[in-house]
């Protein structure tokens, strides 16, 4: 493995300008569909199959003190312990050189078990091609060592990608500064995660946000414990049975080629 | 076919039992090459992986019809213990683990095949339902979804194990069974060692069907 990348996410500088959904656009080539006006700057109103990157706005109130609009860059958390990539049949999604998710799309069967198994909710599926759709990190631009585009457009310094242990570091230093309830998000659960937030308020006060994810326990029990055990079970089986053949035998009839007997019993 | 041949079973019951087995086993290898990257090779003669989910999910409607007849045919003769007959040869494993004098005498179905069918029935019924969730399952809360994903691993464990002992019983393990599932024709020695309460049954109500001879009654079917 090449340097692990942490992609960070200082929330509190965000100023919701949306540069980074945009340049993710563009720079994926994904298309803009018509959406409804519903009341918020949060538009498209959630993640799509051609929206990987969503900035979402949070009006808070807090029971003591100001009224707060939070906003929060949505989308892939780049996993270590990836429950999208342990369940994906084909092999679809996998573990970059940089510690990040991507996505081979030709490989991708639609079967959509990583869109209910990822704890994060990013997935997205698009019928028309029959495929799932998710932020890779610009993995074309890492390679070339380039930002990703999200990180590129930000103007204000709220997303910064570097080494692992560095970006980290730097996440505590910024938390340290910041005080009260401001707190690191990411490097604690799912082994890691290569997008880190620094958030100006507790997490379960951001819409979505799961407290404490983790691979769901159905993903364990179904890829850890299940699958193995589905070739154990036939194998022990069919081992069980060539021992039962030779060490106690077939059922045989009692008569050979009876058919002739009728009435003979 | 031999004179003196006794009939077991009847050219539907044989045909929904192929259609079952077919389709379960269709099922059964595409289901293990996606759920096996090592595996994800079974999708090449299609054309790839994604061709062995289509092929996965429309055998499922095959093996979902085969499954509704074969419970419809079956339940009442293999899906239901009867007592205490059915406890007696459980103790006594049907004289397949041991050496026991008396097996005690079994109908058309002994409790193995019994547990067996309600395996199949239940277990595949499971499958269905488990799997048709897993085809649409962005209108389903993600908790039922990974439920689900997680029954249908468990069916395949208990569905693909059975069908290696179902194999080896139906065959080489009990010779003389298999032609009740090709030809419908199995010998009577077979018959009174495997299923004598059924001959009896059967030998009492005069609904044996003997190949080569004039019907007892008017039941069972056409030579």
């Amino acid at each position: 493995m090449k340097t692990e990348f942490v992609k960070l996410i200082d929330t509190t500088l965000c100023t919701a300008c949306r540069g980074c959904q945009v340049a993710c656009k563009q720079w994926n080539e994904m298309p803009g569909l018509r959406t409804k006006q519903w009341g918020s700057y949060q538009n498209p109103p959630d993640l799509q199959w051609n929206t990987w990157t969503l900035i979402r706005f949070q009006e808070y109130a807090p029971k003591e003190g100001d009224f707060k609009w939070l906003f929060r860059k949505d989308g892939c958390m780049h996993c270590t312990d990836a429950a999208c990539v342990k369940v994906c049949p084909s092999g679809a999604l996998y573990h970059t050189e940089y510690g990040t998710v991507g996505l081979h799309h030709e490989k991708c069967i639609g079967c959509k078990y990583c869109i209910s198994a990822c704890p994060f909710d990013v997935p997205r599926y698009d019928r028309a091609t029959d495929k799932v759709y998710k932020c890779d990190l610009c993995y074309t631009r890492l390679q070339g060592d380039q930002q990703p585009a999200c990180v590129k457009s930000c103007p204000t310094g709220a997303l910064t990608i570097g080494p692992k242990d560095a970006m980290i570091k730097k996440a505590y230093a910024r938390v340290k500064e910041l005080g009260g309830d401001a707190n690191v998000y990411g490097d604690k659960f799912v082994g890691g995660t290569h997008v880190i937030y620094v958030l100006g308020e507790k997490a379960e006060v951001y819409e979505g946000l799961p407290k404490n994810p983790s691979v769901p326990v159905t993903t364990v029990l179904w890829k850890d414990i299940l699958k193995p055990l589905s070739l154990l079970a036939a194998g022990g089986v069919v081992a069980g049975s060539f021992l039962h053949y030779i060490i106690h035998g077939p059922k045989l009839p009692d008569e050979d080629q009876g058919q002739d007997t009728k009435g003979g019993e | 076919m031999r004179k003196g041949l006794i009939q077991a079973t009847d050219s539907f019951e044989r045909i929904v039992h192929w259609c079952l087995a077919i389709s379960c086993l269709v099922l059964c290898f595409s289901g293990l090459g996606i759920m096996f990257h090592s595996l994800n090779f079974l999708g090449e003669p299609f054309g790839g992986l994604k061709s062995l989910k289509y092929i996965h999910n429309i055998t499922a409607l095959f093996f979902a019809l085969s499954l509704f007849f074969a419970i419809g045919m079956w339940w009442k003769e293999a899906g239901i213990f009867v007592f205490p007959e059915d406890m007696d040869w459980i103790k006594s494993a049907g004289g397949y683990l041991w050496h026991v004098d008396q097996v005690p005498e079994v109908g058309k179905y002994n409790p193995g095949q019994k547990m067996f069918f309600l395996v199949v029935a239940l277990g595949g019924a499971a499958m269905v339902f488990s799997g048709l969730i897993m085809l649409f399952p962005l209108s389903i809360p993600a908790m039922i979804v990974r439920l689900m994903y997680l029954l249908h691993a468990a069916g395949f464990v208990a569905i693909f194990a059975f069908f290696f002992i179902h194999l080896y019983l139906g065959t080489v393990g009990s010779p003389g069974s298999l032609p009740a599932m090709t030809t419908g024709w199995v010998t009577r020695a077979w018959l009174k060692k495997q299923h004598p309460k059924w001959l009896k049954e059967m030998e009492e109500h005069g609904t044996l069907v003997v190949y080569g001879e004039e019907k007892q009654e008017g039941h069972g079917h056409g030579h």
